[in-house]
């Protein structure tokens, strides 16, 4: 094992005290290395929190002096300590796939020539706000994690990639930049790129694609793009909140780090709640990790809702009492085929209907296709029109029957995950929401029919003149 | 050594000539587009009808690859020529 720097915990996490509902007293002990399960659930500034830590959301975006004095200098790990550090800590990704950093770093280094490294900003998931919290307040943060990973992949430059048209984020990194250039910190050469707003050009094979010729639409890729990329070279490309943590890790140990998390899980994790809560939108770090009714809890939902829609708007509902009790991780979300995704956990509160919601999600992602892969443009147009159908009550078994051998026949169509994230959406739906269908398949009135819209969806993206399918397929 | 046989997505436009060319390896789904069945054919005759197929396809979209490192395809080029 390699020497670490000086151990630099924030002051928040040593001897603090847990926000919210907290179990089991604070201790020093998940920031020294051992973990012993303390539920740990913060927002910005408060105190349990790690990346989060320090000053509060009305002060802006945080100084390289104030990060500084919080953090200490960028750690001088050299590329092969960062390495290891990243191997024992076992980083997650935290944009959605949860794939080990270590591995991307190794298959990237493995291909020899010249690897690219992007950290994804860019957030495509519409009521995800945690890596524009990171970037607006903690881009230091950000900014360290992105130079220590280029130095394990022996990577020049970093790009960071945002949203065009969201100007906290990049105003925030813009400066940021500016002032490490003038005190003189050891960085990679830095690109800020801007892509387009649309969902699926978040996708890493869209966001590499983008950097490499301008045209932000997932790629067909026959092997990794950390082995090959759409230039040719090795591409990692990685999520703003991955790096952040990996700043931490390089800080306080990897042991330290993990110990925030639970074993399967390690570190800490951040979410974005919304939905039928007091605070669309906040944006907590969580430790231990709680259990998803304890982060809605401490958002303000005492008791358990009708469901929960984890990971992001194509991810997977839960019935609201089952989510309750579990543990808001990827082992514990596996056995209920979700995954903690981007994050997300969206409240549907009693009342509402989950068909009706699904049905606005799965029509809004249909429509955000790129456009490219046939099966996915002929195929979710239909999806949603069979969600709608059943949400409006003018469906039959054949109908629902026809919707489960369309799912079944998009699953794995595309160049991108898109149409398999929608497919297993509405499966979860069909699921957790069974004696909704069995009611509407009855025809008996909806009982959300009135209930106001609660997962907001943006406007669909003006659709561009697309290739389209045979016209006889059907 | 084993191959690869994968259809780009974004190529292909339901012209359906690789089911014609590597039945039993390719099939058509609800929409007309090509689907591989079993991405990784081994016997040489198998090998053989996905070339075809890959020859034949007018918006190249069925590639095969040689698969030796295991990590999806080496080099991401395609092998060989009818």
């Amino acid at each position: 094992m390699i020497d670490l720097p000086e151990l630099r915990v924030p002051p928040a996490v040593v001897g603090a005290t847990t926000g919210g509902v907290a179990t089991g007293t604070a201790s020093a002990g998940a920031a020294t290395g051992t973990a012993d399960g303390e539920v740990r659930i913060g927002g910005l500034g408060e105190p349990g929190t790690v990346l989060l830590s320090g000053p509060g959301p009305g002060s802006g975006s945080e100084s390289l002096a104030g990060h500084r004095a919080r953090w200490g200098d960028l750690p001088g790990a050299t590329g092969a300590d960062v390495d290891d550090l990243l191997e024992a800590s076992a980083l997650d990704g935290r944009g959605g796939g949860g794939f080990p950093l270590a591995r991307k770093v190794a298959a990237a280094r493995d291909a020899g020539t010249a690897p690219v490294l992007v950290v994804n900003a860019s957030e495509s998931e519409p009521a995800s706000g945690k890596d524009r919290a990171l970037c607006v307040h903690r881009p230091h943060l950000v900014l360290d994690g992105a130079a220590l990973a280029a130095r394990a992949l022996g990577a020049g430059a970093a790009a960071v990639h945002l949203h065009r048209g969201d100007a906290g984020p990049a105003s925030a990194l813009a400066r940021a930049v500016e002032e490490r250039r003038a005190a003189g910190v050891a960085d990679p050469r830095w690109v800020l790129s801007h892509g387009p707003g649309r969902y699926v050009s978040g996708e890493s094979s869209a966001v590499a694609a983008y950097l490499h010729d301008g045209d932000a639409r997932p790629r067909f890729t026959a092997v990794p793009l950390a082995v090959r990329g759409p230039s040719g070279r090795p591409t990692v490309v990685t999520n703003a909140e991955t790096v952040a943590h990996l700043a931490v890790v390089c800080r306080i140990g990897p042991a330290a780090w993990a110990g925030l998390g639970a074993a399967a899980s390690p570190g800490t994790r951040l979410a974005t709640v919304t939905g039928a809560v007091p605070e669309p939108g906040r944006v907590l770090e969580l430790g231990g990790p709680p259990t998803v009714g304890e982060v809605l809890v401490a958002t303000g939902v005492p008791a358990p809702p009708a469901a929960v829609l984890v990971g992001g708007y194509a991810g997977t509902w839960i019935d609201g009492a089952e989510a309750w009790q579990t543990p808001f991780e990827r082992s514990a979300l596996a056995c209920l085929a979700a995954s903690p995704g981007c994050g997300l956990v969206g409240v549907l509160p009693h009342g509402a209907c989950g068909l009706t919601e699904t049905s606005r999600l799965v029509r809004w992602l249909a429509g955000e296709s790129a456009g490219q892969c046939g099966t996915c443009v002929a195929g979710l147009p239909r999806l949603a029109d069979g969600l709608e159908a059943l949400a409006g009550g003018r469906f039959h078994r054949r109908g629902l029957r026809r919707v489960e051998a369309l799912g079944a026949s998009l699953l794995g169509s595309g160049a991108c995950g898109h149409p398999d994230a929608v497919v297993r959406l509405v499966r979860s739906t069909l699921d957790v929401f069974a004696d909704d269908v069995v009611r509407h398949l009855a025809g008996a009135p909806c009982r959300g029919a009135d209930h106001p819209p609660v997962l907001a969806v943006p406007a669909p993206f003006l659709p561009t003149a697309g290739p389209r399918p045979p016209e006889d397929f059907t | 050594m084993s191959t690869v046989v994968r259809i780009d997505p974004t190529l292909c436009r339901g012209h359906a000539i690789c089911a014609l060319f590597f039945p039993g390896g390719v099939e058509l789904d609800a929409w007309g587009f090509g689907r591989v069945v079993e991405p990784r054919p081994v016997a040489r005759r198998t090998v053989r009808r996905a070339l075809r197929a890959a020859a034949a396809c007018p918006n190249g979209a069925v590639v095969v690859y040689d698969d030796r490192d295991g990590v999806g395809a080496s080099g991401a080029t395609p092998i060989g020529t009818l």
